[in-house]
């Protein structure tokens, strides 16, 4: 087990994040970013569920609820929230990343790269107006 | 036949993961937005909700199960990992809808 790890971390390793080259990174994050997500979409479905039971009314007022500003929130929440909306969005935009190129769109060494930082780019832009919009109407701003 | 037995992955899995990939990018986009803006119907509320609980779960889980899949686990253990995410899914999907009850039957 320590021998494997550390031939896969150590010097020339394939983990070693001195030969990890752009593509192998998107794959890294991509695995690690979907395992988180999976946790957080049970966490969340939990807790839409629990506040949907407690506050015993149709999803449209819990939502009032939400908007209102001086409902009472959470800093740790909020700020965990908004990690998960950079990772979605990233782990979003890589996804169409691997879909475009299993459809044989923009394969290429120069265009994998390209596409790579456009949807990078992307993923930024939508969680910014995600925050933009969405934080204020959550009462943390 | 769909299924390559050294690895165990199987091509009809492969291709719902990036089909059910490119309709959660559109249907988290739509949830977003209610989530912030919500102007959508009681009916259509339901619906979203009910289709994002089941493709968020399926992706996420059959993710997993490749994540899984990538270390060498044996036979036997992909076999339990297949029923054990399977069982985890079902259940998933039953509370999730439970939650969703109140926007089901109409909110």
């Amino acid at each position: 087990m320590t021998r494997r790890i550390a031939r896969l971390f150590g010097r020339g390793g394939a983990l070693n994040p001195r030969n990890i080259r752009l593509g192998m990174w998107a794959w890294l994050i991509q695995r690690v970013s979907g395992i988180i997500l999976v946790v957080f979409v049970v966490m969340h479905v939990v807790a839409i569920s629990q506040a949907s039971f407690a506050l015993k009314g149709p999803l449209i007022m819990i939502l009032d609820g939400l908007r209102n500003p001086f409902y009472y929130v959470d800093r740790t929440f909020l700020s965990i929230d908004i990690i998960m909306l950079g990772i979605i969005a990233f782990h979003g935009m890589n996804g169409i990343r691997i879909v475009l190129f299993d459809t044989g769109i923009g394969v290429g060494l120069r265009s994998h790269k390209v596409i790579f930082w456009i949807l990078v780019a992307m993923a930024i832009v939508a969680s910014g107006l995600v925050i933009y919009y969405g934080l204020p109407l959550l009462g943390g701003a | 036949m769909s299924e390559n037995p050294s690895t165990g992955t199987n091509v009809w899995l492969w291709l719902l993961q990036r089909v059910t990939a490119v309709l959660l990018v559109v249907i988290l986009g739509v949830h977003l937005w209610l989530a912030n803006f919500g102007e959508a119907s009681a009916s259509l509320r339901a619906i979203l909700g009910v289709t994002l609980l089941g493709l968020a779960l399926f992706h996420g889980l059959n993710g997993l199960r490749s994540v899984i899949f990538d270390f060498s686990i044996g036979d036997q253990g992909r076999k339990f990992t297949t029923m054990l995410l399977l069982l985890l899914g079902t259940l998933s999907l039953l509370f999730g809808m439970h939650g969703l009850w109140p926007v089901i039957v109409g909110g």
